[in-house]
């Protein structure tokens, strides 16, 4: 187990490195933009799939999560003047506090019934900040534009230090996520997942375990919401419809969700997607949907996890073989 | 349906090139000897809203290319960069900075709307480029000094100028035919609601003795107008008020027709004189009051008429009024270029503050662009009953823009706005 | 909140005959694409996430139709076969392609067609709305029931809705057909044993979701306006008259749909900005209390 944590905080430290170095060899402000978004969105899927692929728990409600966070981190920014890090810190406090008590109503049920609680639940959320126009400036969403005080030498009104201060987010998220997963709390979480009832017979608290997966999954993906505020400068509504929700969904289903690394490929499978398209054509509806169509038809499974089936086949077949 | 081919050839070769240039690692900005100004324009193309996108661009492609065939800016063409935000605001936020950053454009010419412009313009505000607004009518985005910044501007119209001359006009009609007893119906955000706060402000304004007995709050692209109709049936006013558009004014006249609501009261509907809605609607009621959005017959000129008429021969639909101010943006753009002869953005926006220009959307046939909030006065603003048929509004009573800029002043004091 | 306008509707005759058939007006209209979105659920457990957008392509066929043949009689059954057509070949051709993998996987390929088809409309009709009016029938003044107004038209709807609901519970109840389908959702397994065809009901089971949700779209079109991407609404309203009523209960869809459409109607007197919220409400207290919905069968 030793072994295995440091081997993932090496590949860490070297990703993390290649991210900061990356912009001196190649200057990109596109590509700048991207990893941004990448976190963003990134920690987003990463921390749905905890719930989807770690415990078996389908939520259509994550959305609310990422919407606490740019909303969260946004109000706090404009009307209390107070410094980054702890306006971070006290909005994934906040989330941590709303997944837990949705998580509470939500995680006894099962399944599809879960699903669409917690979709229940993000829609309502959705009608507060669209109805709270004092507070939330309603469909305007928050505007004005968020202050950025420097902090520890950081300037995240610099796209640099944005990109830098994302990266560094997106590389700490991942192993936090990946420490869940790869430690006794995730193998329980996978039990509950494949069985519930063999794991409540050998003792497991399933109820609770589920909450604290569920108030993990809230509490990672308000940081992609607050990098998200970050890169648009403010907080909108449609952060917490439930399309948003739905992004995530398909950015693991594309990636994979068994591999930990499949929603990250997801995202940047999407991203690519999207930007791309956008740029060749007008008719994004058409050529996207048909790319996704195809996608899954053809692969059936997302793509990370298409390839380590088709390698674990392979190896089966030489062991066999041999 | 418009004609697309133009556009689209430039954007695919646009596109094609960038996603090359991406790919073999040259970035796009700063290229010597650039021959063309590229402007970029985040809109929406797709779903419910799509008509905003292809309106403007058709409107804004007319402009481009009536400037580009006399000789653009001393031989330098104008590229219009047309991309997709599908209506997110985040989406539009990372389109205009794409714009800018990757394809190297020097303006963005903004056609989101609402929170989409919002997004646009913090995009302005963080990479100091100049940024015309299209398309938002929200006071707060020029008005509010939070958002003001140098280098935006807004060449739309106005919620509140509206909110004055309807109020205004419907007070008129009210005094005249003894009505007091009102009810509102427009779309449940932040457009509905601040636009139908501000008519009934300016309505007991102009009449004291009007009432509100009643409101209702349907969501925007809400599906049944039922129980908004029975509501309205039930509670039996004099006269209604409506800020609903496109489809779902749409919408609500078929089902308010089944219940004869536009028989029993008096109704004024903001948005009712728009092509799209007039020629759409089958069985269109006779005698609403509506606001102007684009309407060929106000300003009563002949370059008015001849511009809609252009437009309709092109691209065979009415121009909507999404078109007239994106055609008066690109105006307000290419006039400052000349005079400055230049494309830099800083010189282009000194030359903007204050700028008048000829133009047929003028109520005197000039509009102002105001250098204290960067936004446009002196539009037409009119309304006017309808008929059943072409010309549909024959007859507007202008607004008075003297009497609409000493209350919008005013406005500007009570919400702190200075 | 306005209780007192609320109390004095439900006390006069007039107002409750006219808030009444309007909530049943709402409902019957949302009833007839949730039974479609509960069918196809009950039967092939899945959820057809591509629902509105056949609710969607029912009101563009309606509408092109009336355009060339004037008759609405024409339009909605074309509407109600054309999107029938459409449901059986999306299912035989894409959505058999994914029943063994990842329910989410199925809700992808749903989504990309909700892509496809929203694009497609845009194309085909173009980017703006489009409305096709009141049939001449009945263009006829309202009627007056015990004081309250009752358009012609929506009392036409009604027994229209009501008629192919009770057609619908004769077929799933008492055919061979509707046997056959209640069994193969308990027991495909057991179904395909007995020879028959489980595909194939598949794709009928389908077909007849996309019936349902294409009438809906071709009769509501007098009344509604079309324009791409209009089936977003539809189809977060027919899930939540799906799961209060209980997912693969035609009777639950019935129930949940005039429920949500009288709260609507009497709503909009009462509480008119939390009419949405309510709705949301009930389903989240239906989840919480018995989440398999009104009348639906506890897994």
């Amino acid at each position: 187990m030793r072994r295995d944590t440091l081997r993932d905080l090496a590949v860490a430290v070297i990703a993390w490195a290649a991210l900061m170095v990356f912009p001196s060899i190649y200057e990109s402000k596109f590509a700048i933009d991207f990893v941004i978004r990448m976190a963003a969105f990134g920690i987003f899927a990463a921390s749905l799939n905890l719930l989807v692929g770690v415990t078996g728990m389908v939520s259509f409600g994550h959305g609310m999560f990422f919407a606490t966070g740019a909303y969260g981190f946004g109000l706090l920014m404009q009307k209390a003047a107070i410094s980054i890090p702890l306006a971070m810190l006290l909005t994934v406090g906040a989330s941590a506090l709303v997944a837990l008590v949705v998580g509470a109503i939500c995680v006894r049920l099962k399944e599809i019934y879960f699903a669409f609680l917690t979709l229940a639940f993000q829609m309502l959320l959705h009608s507060l900040i669209v109805a709270w126009v004092p507070l939330t400036g309603g469909d305007q969403g928050l505007t004005g534009g968020l202050p950025r005080p420097v902090f520890l030498g950081i300037d995240l009104a610099k796209q640099s230090h944005l990109y830098g201060f994302s990266a560094t987010l997106l590389v700490a998220m991942l192993l936090v996520l990946r420490h869940l997963a790869e430690t006794p709390f995730g193998y329980t979480l996978r039990l509950i997942r494949d069985n519930p009832e063999r794991a409540h017979f050998l003792g497991v608290k399933v109820f609770w375990m589920r909450l604290a997966a569920f108030v993990a999954a809230g509490s990672i993906a308000s940081v992609g919401g607050i990098i998200m505020a970050l890169f648009v400068s403010g907080a909108f509504p449609e952060f917490a419809n439930w399309t948003m929700s739905g992004e995530a969904i398909f950015m693991i289903m594309l990636g994979g969700s068994t591999v930990f690394l499949g929603p990250i490929a997801g995202t940047a499978i999407l991203l690519v997607l999207n930007d791309f398209v956008t740029r060749l054509t007008e008719h994004y509806g058409l050529t996207l949907g048909l790319i996704i169509l195809l996608f899954t038809l053809g692969l059936r499974k997302g793509l990370l996890d298409f390839i380590a089936d088709a390698i674990a086949r392979r190896r089966e077949r030489a062991g066999q073989g041999g | 349906m418009s004609k697309t081919q133009y556009p689209r050839r430039r954007f695919l070769k646009t596109g094609a090139a960038a996603a090359a240039a991406v790919g073999l690692g040259f970035p796009m900005v700063g290229r010597a000897q650039a021959k063309t100004i590229k402007v970029g324009m985040p809109t929406i193309l797709s779903g419910r809203v799509a008509m905003l996108g292809t309106s403007s661009r058709n409107a804004v492609m007319t402009e481009v290319e009536k400037f580009n065939a006399a000789g653009g800016l001393g031989g330098r063409t104008i590229e219009m960069v047309i991309r997709d935000s599908k209506g997110q605001p985040q989406e539009a936020a990372r389109v205009a900075r794409e714009l800018v950053n990757t394809d190297g454009c020097e303006v963005i010419f903004d056609c989101e709307a609402s929170s989409g412009a919002f997004a646009v313009h913090e995009v302005a505000r963080d990479l100091g480029v100049l940024c015309l607004h299209n398309i938002s009518e929200t006071s707060a985005l020029t008005a509010d000094p939070k958002n003001r910044i140098p280098n935006a501007f807004r060449t739309a119209r106005q919620g509140i100028h509206d909110s004055i001359a309807g109020g205004s006009y419907a007070a008129g009609v009210a005094k005249a035919k003894g009505i007091k007893r009102w009810m509102t119906c427009s779309p449940d955000y932040a457009y509905g609601r601040d636009t139908t706060a501000e008519f009934v402000e300016y309505l007991k304004h102009f009449m004291p003795e009007a009432e509100v007995v009643g409101e209702a709050w349907p969501k925007l692209f809400q599906p049944d107008y039922t129980e908004v109709v029975t509501k309205i049936v039930q509670t039996k006013p004099q006269a209604l008020y409506s800020c609903l558009w496109g489809g779902d004014l749409t919408s609500f006249i078929d089902q308010g027709n089944l219940y004869g609501l536009f028989q029993a009261s008096e109704i004024f509907a903001v948005n009712m004189a728009d092509y799209t809605t007039l020629t759409v609607v089958k069985n269109l009621p006779r005698g609403i009051h509506s606001g102007n959005r684009y309407i060929k017959t106000f300003p009563k000129t002949g370059a008015n008429a001849a511009w809609g008429d252009a437009y309709r021969a092109k691209y065979n639909e009415y121009p909507t009024n999404w078109s007239w101010e994106s055609a008066l943006g690109m105006q307000f753009l290419t006039e400052a270029m000349k005079k400055v002869n230049s494309a830099d953005g800083k010189k282009i926006a000194e030359a903007l503050r204050g700028m008048k220009v000829q133009t047929p959307f003028g109520a005197d046939g000039t509009v102002t662009m105001r250098a204290e909030d960067q936004t446009v006065v002196g539009y037409a603003v009119g309304w006017g009953t309808t008929i059943p048929g072409e010309p549909y509004v024959p007859e507007v009573t202008a607004g008075d823009w003297n009497l609409i800029l000493r209350l919008e002043a005013e406005w500007k004091k009570r919400k702190g706005f200075g | 909140m306005d209780f007192a306008t609320l109390a004095n509707c439900l006390g006069s005759p007039a107002c409750v005959v006219t808030q009444a058939t309007s909530g049943l007006i709402i409902g019957m209209l949302l009833f007839l694409v949730a039974a479609g979105l509960t069918l196809i659920f009950g039967v092939l457990k899945v959820i057809n996430f591509t629902h509105g957008a056949f609710y969607m392509l029912g009101a563009y066929f309606a509408y092109s139709i009336f355009r060339v043949t004037d008759s609405y009689t024409l339009a909605v059954i074309g509407a109600a076969l054309g999107v029938g057509l459409f449901g059986l070949v999306f299912e035989r051709l894409f959505m058999s392609r994914v029943y063994g993998s990842n329910v989410l996987m199925q809700l992808l390929v749903c989504y990309s067609f909700i892509l496809i088809l929203d694009d497609a409309v845009k194309l085909i009709w173009g980017p703006e709305f489009k409305s096709m009016g009141m049939p001449p029938t009945f263009m006829r003044p309202p009627l007056f029931i015990a004081g309250g107004v009752v358009p012609p038209f929506y009392l036409f709807l009604i027994g229209v809705t009501c008629f192919i609901g009770i057609v619908l519970w004769l077929v799933i109840g008492r055919t061979r057909f509707g046997k056959i389908i209640r069994a193969a959702a308990h027991n495909p397994g057991m179904v395909s044993a007995l020879g028959l065809n489980t595909e194939m009901i598949y794709g009928l089971v389908f077909a007849l979701g996309g019936l349902l949700a294409g009438l809906a779209g071709g009769l509501a079109a007098p009344v509604r306006s079309m324009v791409s991407g209009m089936g977003f609404s539809i189809l977060i309203e027919s899930f939540i008259v799906t799961v209060i009523g209980g997912m693969g209960s035609i009777i639950g869809a019935f129930v949940a749909a005039i429920l949500l459409g009288l709260t609507r109607s009497f709503g909009s007197l009462g509480f008119p900005l939390f009419v949405d919220g309510a709705m949301f409400l009930i389903m989240a207290l239906v989840l919480v209390i018995k989440p398999s919905g009104l009348f639906g069968k506890e897994a």
